[in-house]
C-alpha cells in the first residue's frame, strides 16, 4: 500500500511517499509553489521515481500554504502538524522544531509522545522569514544558496541591527557603499535572521533535542548561528524541505488505518 | 428553530452594516446618535438624554489621511475610528462624539482629533484608574456631570434624576440579558457559532438598547426552549479587545471551533459587571468601574487577568485559550505575558495571535486555528 | 570639616549618582525599605518616610548609554513582551529576572511607586512589577489633561490618593520595622521647600542656556537629568545644580560657547523626546559636526515642580501640569515660548518607537510651532533604549537636510 503527502508552500512544492511499514520511498522537491502546476510535477516525479500510478495511492494528505485549494487530497491538515509528525519520525527525542521557510518562520514544541504540544509563528513581519535571505542575496548579488558559502569566509562581525526588512536593506546597502565585505554582509544577515527566530523559540521554551526543518535549515552558516544564539546543538532533519510532506504522507497512513 | 434563526438573521443584518444599521436607526427612532469610542463610557448619560450611543470599534476602512497625524505603530483599530472621523463617515449619521483617554494612544488621538475632526461635537473624558477609592468615585461623579452638560446641549433637554434611573435600568436589563447569552452558547454551539455569536453581541452597539434587549430576551428565551445540539469540535475562550475582520471568525468556524466564551473588550467586558443596588445612578456607574476586574484597560493591583482566564476556562469547559493580540495595543502586551505564565502553569493550551482589523489576508490565521485544533485533538 | 578643593559640577554629579545607587544598595542591605518610582512621581512622601527610592527608567537610559540594552530586552521579549512596547520596560523586565547588569545595579523593590503622569504605560509596566515580585503597589493616577489647565475635581482626586498614599507608606513601614511608623507632618513640609528649592535651581542652570553662544552643550543636559530624575528633594541635589550654574554662568560670562574655543555654535535647536541611549555619541556628532547646538528641551521644566508649601492640591496641580500629561495646545504653547526664549533656530523631533505618548501628537504638534514659530524643523525615527530601531545612516541623511534648511533661513533672515 502506498501512502502519498504533499506539501504545497508559497515558493516551493514537495512531495512524499510512503508504504503501510512507514517506509519512507521517495521524497521530492521542486521550486515551484502553490498555484502553479508545482504540485502536479512533484507528485508526478515521486510517482514515477517509485513507479507507481496514482490510482495505487491509498490515502493522499495535502499540508502547505496551498492545502486547501488543492483539491486531490483525500485530507488536509496544517504544516504545523505535518512538521512535528514528520521530526518525530526521523528525530527520536525531538522536542523544539525551528522551521524557517520562505513566508512564516515557525517553532514547534512537541512532547514526549512526539505530538504537537504548542507552537509560534512570526507575526507579519519578514524579518525572520526566509524572505529577508532572499532580498539579503539580491542585494549581495548571488543565489540563495551562495549565502552560506559566502558567510563562512566572514572575518569581521557586523550587525545589521534593524528589525524592520526594509530599514535593514538600507543599512545593508549603506554597508556595502562603505565597502564592509560581501561574506560579513552574508554573515550579519544571518545573525540578524536567528536572532529573530530565537526571539520565537525562547518565548516557548527550548527543550533538546532541537531539530532545524525547511528550506534555510541546508543554509550551514544560518544553523551555526541558531546554536550560538538558542545555546543548543542543533540537528539538521535530513532532507529538511521534505519533512512537512513526510509528516502528511504519515498522517494518511494513520487515518487510512483509523478506516 | 425558525425562530432562532429569523432572529439571528435581524441581528446579523444590523451587525454587518453598521453604517446603513446606524443610519436607519436615526431615521426610524428620529432620535440623535453619539458615538461612543471603545472601553466604558458613560452610555447610560447619553440614553437619558433621548439619544442614542453607537458603538465605535473601528472598521473595515482604507487608512489614508489619518497618516497625517499617526505613526504606523498605532492600534489600527483606533486609527481607523480616527480615519473615518477624517474622512467624514461618521458625521453622516452621529451628532456627536464621546471619548476617554484609557490608553496612551488615546490621550493623542483625543488630541488630534480637536484639531482634525472640527464639524462634530467632541466630549473628552477621563476614567480614573486608582479607581476603587473614594476620592475616585467622587471624581467619576464631576466628570459625569462635564459629560452630561455637553450631551445636554447637544441634546437640548436638561436630564432629570428620572430620566438617569430609566436609563440605567435600560442598560442594567441589557447586560443581564447578554449575560444570560454568552452562557447559551454552550447548548448550540453549531447554531451559535463564532461568526453568528460574535454579531448578536455586535448589533447591540447599533440598536436602541431597549428594542435590542427586548430581542435578545426573546433569541434567549428561543434557545432555552430548544434542543441541545451536539457538537464534536473544540471550544476555546478567546482573549483580547475585539476580534474581527469577519473572515478571522469564519475561520473559527470552518475549523469546526466554537466561541464558547470571551474576554474581549467589545463583548463581555462591556456587560460582565453587574451594578450595584445603592447609591445615586453616577454612584452606580461609578462602581460599575470601581468593580471591574481582570480588565487590562483599568488598573488591577493584584493583576488577576491570569486566574481570571483560569477560572473562565473552567467554568464554559473550554478547550483552550485564543489571545488576539491588537497589535500596538499596549494594555494588552502588557498583560499577555503575564497570563500566558499562568495559563501554562494551569496545563491551557494558549493560541497567540496579533491581528488588525485592516487585514489583507487571515490565510495564515486559518493554518494557526486549524493547527491549534489539531494539537488540541 | 576639611576644606576640601573645589570639585567641577560633573564630579559632583558622579559622586551624586554614585551615592545614590550605593546608599539605596546598602539600605536594601541593612533590610531597609525600598522603592521602585517612576521618573516624576510624589518623591517628597518617600523622602518624609526617610525611604530609598530608584528610578528604573533611570536604570535603564544608563544600561541603553552603556550598550548593555540587548540582552535585557531579548530577555523580556523571550518571555513573550511585544517588541512594540516600551524599551525601558522592557529592559526594566529583563532586569528584574537577571538581576545584574554590568552598568548599574539597582536593589530589587519591597513595594513599587507608580505615577501616571508621565504615561498610562508606567501603570501597566508597575502592575506587572508588583504582580511578579509580589509586592504592594502604589499609584498616583494625574488623569490626562485635555483642558488647558489642570482641573479642580482632577486635583481633588489627586489629593485623594496622596491622602491614601500616605496611609499605605505608614502601613507598609509599620509591618516592615514590626514597630508602628508615622508620617512626619513637619518633615514633609520641609521636603517640600527643599523639593522646590531643588527644582528651581534645575531650572536656573537649565535657564543659563539662553544665552548667545549657549554656554550649555545640551547633551550635558541629559547627564544632569539623572541628577534631578533622582535627587529633587535633597540638598545635595540643589548643590550639585547651584555649582553646575556657576560654572554655565560664568563660561556665559566669558563669552564661550558649549565647545572648544574655535568650535562655533552656529545654530541653537531643542530637541523633543527622550535621548537615543544607545546612540547618544551619533546623535551628538551629527549636530555638534554641522555646528548645531542642542540648547536645551522639554526636559528642564518638566522636573520643575514648584508649587506652595503645604499645598497639597497645588503640589498635585504642579504633578499633572507637566508637558508629556498636558494637552496638544498648552505643548504647542510651551515649546513656542522655548523657541523666543532661547532664541531658538530649529528643533529636531525624536519619533520615539517606545513613546507612543509623545509620538501620536508629534506630527501635529511639529506643523503648528512651525507655523507659529518659523524655525526649521525636522523628525527622524529611534528608540530610547532599544538598540534595533535606529540607524545612524539614516539620522545621518535628516540632520543634513536640516541644516539645510537651517541655511536657506538664515539667509533667507540676513537677505531680509
Amino acid at each position: 500500500m502506498y501512502f502519498l503527502g504533499v506539501d504545497i508552500g508559497s515558493s516551493s512544492s514537495k512531495a512524499a511517499i510512503i508504504d503501510e511499514n512507514k517506509n519512507i520511498l521517495v521524497r521530492v522537491a521542486r521550486n515551484i509553489g502553490t498555484g502553479t502546476n508545482g504540485p502536479t510535477l512533484v507528485i508526478n516525479q515521486a510517482l514515477e521515481e517509485v513507479g507507481i500510478t496514482r490510482d495505487q495511492i491509498n490515502f493522499t494528505v495535502a499540508t502547505g500554504y496551498g492545502r486547501v485549494t488543492f483539491t486531490q487530497a483525500d485530507k488536509q491538515i496544517t504544516e504545523i502538524s505535518c512538521h512535528g509528525k514528520g521530526v518525530a519520525h526521523l528525530v527520536p527525542g525531538a522536542h523544539t522544531i525551528i522551521d524557517i521557510g520562505g513566508q512564516d518562520a515557525k517553532v514547534i514544541r512537541l512532547n514526549d509522545k512526539g505530538n504537537v504540544d504548542n507552537f509560534l509563528m512570526n507575526e507579519k513581519c519578514a524579518a525572520g522569514t526566509g524572505r529577508f535571505l532572499e532580498v539579503m542575496a539580491r542585494i549581495l548579488n548571488c543565489g540563495l544558496e551562495d549565502l552560506s558559502g559566502l558567510a563562512k569566509e566572514s572575518t569581521e562581525e557586523i550587525e545589521i541591527s534593524n528589525t524592520c526588512t526594509v530599514f535593514a536593506e538600507s543599512e545593508v546597502i549603506s554597508q556595502l557603499a562603505q565597502g564592509t565585505a560581501k561574506a560579513d554582509v552574508a554573515q550579519g544577515a544571518n545573525n540578524s535572521i536567528t536572532s529573530r527566530v530565537a526571539g520565537l523559540a525562547r518565548r516557548i521554551g527550548i527543550t533538546p533535542v532541537v531539530v532545524m526543518t525547511g528550506g534555510v535549515a541546508k543554509n550551514d552558516a544560518v544553523v551555526r548561528c541558531m546554536e550560538k544564539q538558542i545555546g543548543y546543538d542543533i540537528t539538521v532533519a535530513p532532507d529538511p524541505q521534505t519533512v512537512g510532506a513526510l509528516g502528511a504522507a504519515l498522517f494518511a497512513l494513520e487515518t487510512f488505518n483509523k478506516k | 428553530m425558525a425562530d432562532i434563526k429569523s432572529l439571528i438573521a435581524e441581528f446579523e443584518k444590523v451587525a454587518l452594516n453598521p453604517a446603513k444599521s446606524a443610519a436607519e436607526l436615526k431615521k426610524e427612532t428620529g432620535k440623535k446618535l453619539i458615538g461612543m469610542f471603545p472601553y466604558h463610557l458613560p452610555e447610560e448619560i447619553v440614553y437619558a438624554a433621548g439619544m442614542l450611543p453607537v458603538g465605535m470599534w473601528g472598521g473595515q476602512t482604507e487608512i489614508k489621511l489619518s497618516n497625517k497625524y499617526l505613526q504606523s505603530f498605532c492600534c489600527s483599530m483606533i486609527k481607523a475610528n480616527f480615519e473615518m472621523g477624517m474622512n467624514k463617515t461618521y458625521q453622516k449619521v452621529l451628532d456627536g462624539v464621546v471619548m476617554a483617554a484609557y490608553c496612551d494612544t488615546l490621550k493623542c488621538i483625543c488630541e488630534d482629533w480637536k484639531v482634525a475632526v472640527t464639524d462634530m461635537p467632541l466630549i473628552a473624558m477621563y476614567y480614573p484608574q486608582n479607581r476603587k477609592i473614594a476620592a475616585a468615585i467622587d471624581y467619576m461623579g464631576a466628570e459625569f456631570k462635564k459629560a452630561q452638560e455637553q450631551l445636554e446641549a447637544i441634546a437640548g433637554k436638561k436630564v432629570t434624576e428620572a430620566d438617569l434611573e430609566a436609563a440605567w435600568e435600560v442598560y442594567e436589563a441589557y447586560r443581564a440579558e447578554s449575560r444570560k447569552f454568552v452562557k447559551l452558547v454552550a447548548k448550540m454551539p453549531k447554531t451559535l457559532n463564532a461568526t453568528v455569536r460574535h454579531l448578536v453581541i455586535k448589533a447591540a452597539w447599533f440598536m436602541d438598547k431597549k428594542v435590542y434587549t427586548e430581542k435578545l430576551a426573546a433569541l434567549n428565551a428561543a434557545i432555552e426552549a430548544a434542543p441541545a445540539e451536539e457538537f464534536n469540535g473544540k471550544k476555546v475562550l478567546v482573549e483580547g479587545i475585539m476580534v474581527e475582520p469577519i473572515a478571522l471568525l469564519d475561520a473559527f468556524v470552518e475549523n469546526d471551533v466554537c466561541i464558547i466564551g470571551d474576554d474581549l473588550s467589545h463583548q463581555s467586558r462591556m456587560f460582565r459587571i453587574e451594578g450595584r443596588k445603592e447609591g445615586t445612578v453616577y454612584e452606580k456607574m461609578a462602581y460599575r468601574i470601581a468593580d471591574a476586574y481582570a480588565d487590562p484597560l483599568l488598573l488591577d493591583e493584584k493583576k488577576e487577568h491570569g486566574k481570571e482566564l483560569i477560572d473562565m476556562v473552567k467554568e464554559y469547559g473550554a478547550d483552550g485559550v485564543v489571545v488576539c493580540a491588537m497589535k500596538f495595543c499596549d494594555p494588552e502586551e502588557y498583560d499577555y505575558p503575564i497570563f500566558k505564565e499562568e495559563l501554562e502553569a494551569a496545563n491551557i493550551p494558549v493560541l497567540y495571535m496579533e491581528i488588525e482589523q485592516q487585514m489583507e489576508s487571515v490565510g495564515q490565521y486559518k493554518t494557526r486555528i486549524q493547527a491549534f485544533a489539531e494539537t488540541l485533538a | 570639616m576639611e576644606q576640601k578643593e573645589k570639585l567641577s559640577s560633573k564630579q559632583m554629579l558622579n559622586d551624586l549618582m554614585a551615592d545614590h545607587y550605593q546608599s539605596a544598595l546598602d539600605a536594601k542591605a541593612d533590610g531597609k525599605l525600598v522603592a521602585w518610582a517612576t521618573s516624576i512621581a510624589p518623591q517628597e512622601l518617600l523622602t518624609t518616610m526617610g525611604i530609598n527610592v530608584v528610578y528604573p527608567e533611570n536604570q535603564a537610559a544608563a544600561i541603553g548609554a552603556r550598550k548593555e540594552a540587548q540582552k535585557f530586552i531579548d530577555h523580556s521579549e523571550g518571555r513573550g513582551y511585544s517588541v512594540d512596547l516600551c524599551s525601558y520596560a522592557r529592559v526594566n523586565f529583563g532586569y528584574q529576572q537577571l538581576k545584574k547588569s554590568e552598568s548599574q545595579d539597582i536593589p530589587m523593590p519591597d513595594f513599587i511607586y507608580s505615577c501616571s503622569n508621565i504615561c498610562h504605560t508606567v501603570l501597566k509596566w508597575y502592575e506587572n512589577l508588583a504582580k511578579e515580585l509580589n509586592i504592594p503597589l502604589i499609584i498616583f493616577d494625574l488623569p490626562f489633561n485635555h483642558t488647558y489647565d489642570v482641573q479642580d475635581h482632577a486635583a481633588k482626586y489627586m489629593k485623594g490618593q496622596i491622602e491614601e498614599a500616605i496611609k499605605r507608606l505608614e502601613t507598609i513601614s509599620t509591618k516592615h520595622y514590626g514597630k508602628k511608623v508615622e508620617f512626619d507632618h513637619d518633615k514633609f513640609k520641609a521636603v517640600m521647600e527643599q523639593s522646590n528649592a531643588t527644582s528651581q535651581m534645575w531650572k536656573d542652570a537649565t535657564m543659563v542656556a539662553k544665552a548667545k553662544p549657549s554656554p550649555l552643550n545640551g547633551f550635558d543636559l541629559f547627564n544632569y537629568m539623572a541628577g534631578i530624575v533622582t535627587n529633587r528633594g535633597t540638598k545635595a541635589g540643589y548643590e550639585v545644580f547651584k555649582a553646575w550654574k556657576e560654572e554655565l554662568e560664568a563660561k556665559a560670562a566669558a563669552g564661550l560657547g558649549p565647545w572648544k574655543p574655535g568650535e562655533e555654535e552656529k545654530f541653537r535647536v531643542m530637541w523633543d523626546g527622550i535621548a537615543c541611549w544607545p546612540y547618544l555619541g551619533s546623535t551628538y556628532k551629527g549636530l555638534k559636526n554641522n555646528g548645531i547646538n542642542m540648547v536645551t528641551s522639554t526636559y528642564p521644566d518638566s522636573w520643575t515642580i514648584l508649587y506652595d508649601n503645604g499645598d497639597i492640591e497645588g503640589m498635585a496641580k504642579a504633578y499633572s501640569g507637566i508637558y508629556c500629561n498636558s494637552n496638544l495646545q498648552n505643548g504647542v504653547d510651551r515649546i513656542t515660548r522655548i523657541v523666543n526664549e532661547y532664541s531658538l533656530d530649529g528643533i529636531v523631533f525624536h519619533s520615539n518607537r517606545s513613546c507612543k505618548l509623545l509620538d501620536f501628537r508629534q506630527f501635529e504638534q511639529q506643523r503648528q510651532i512651525e507655523e507659529k514659530t518659523g524655525v526649521a524643523t525636522v523628525l527622524f525615527d529611534g528608540d530610547q533604549t532599544d538598540p534595533r530601531a535606529f540607524s545612524t545612516e539614516q539620522y545621518n541623511t535628516r540632520i543634513q537636510a536640516f541644516l539645510e534648511t537651517l541655511e536657506n533661513k538664515k539667509e533667507e533672515r540676513r537677505k531680509g
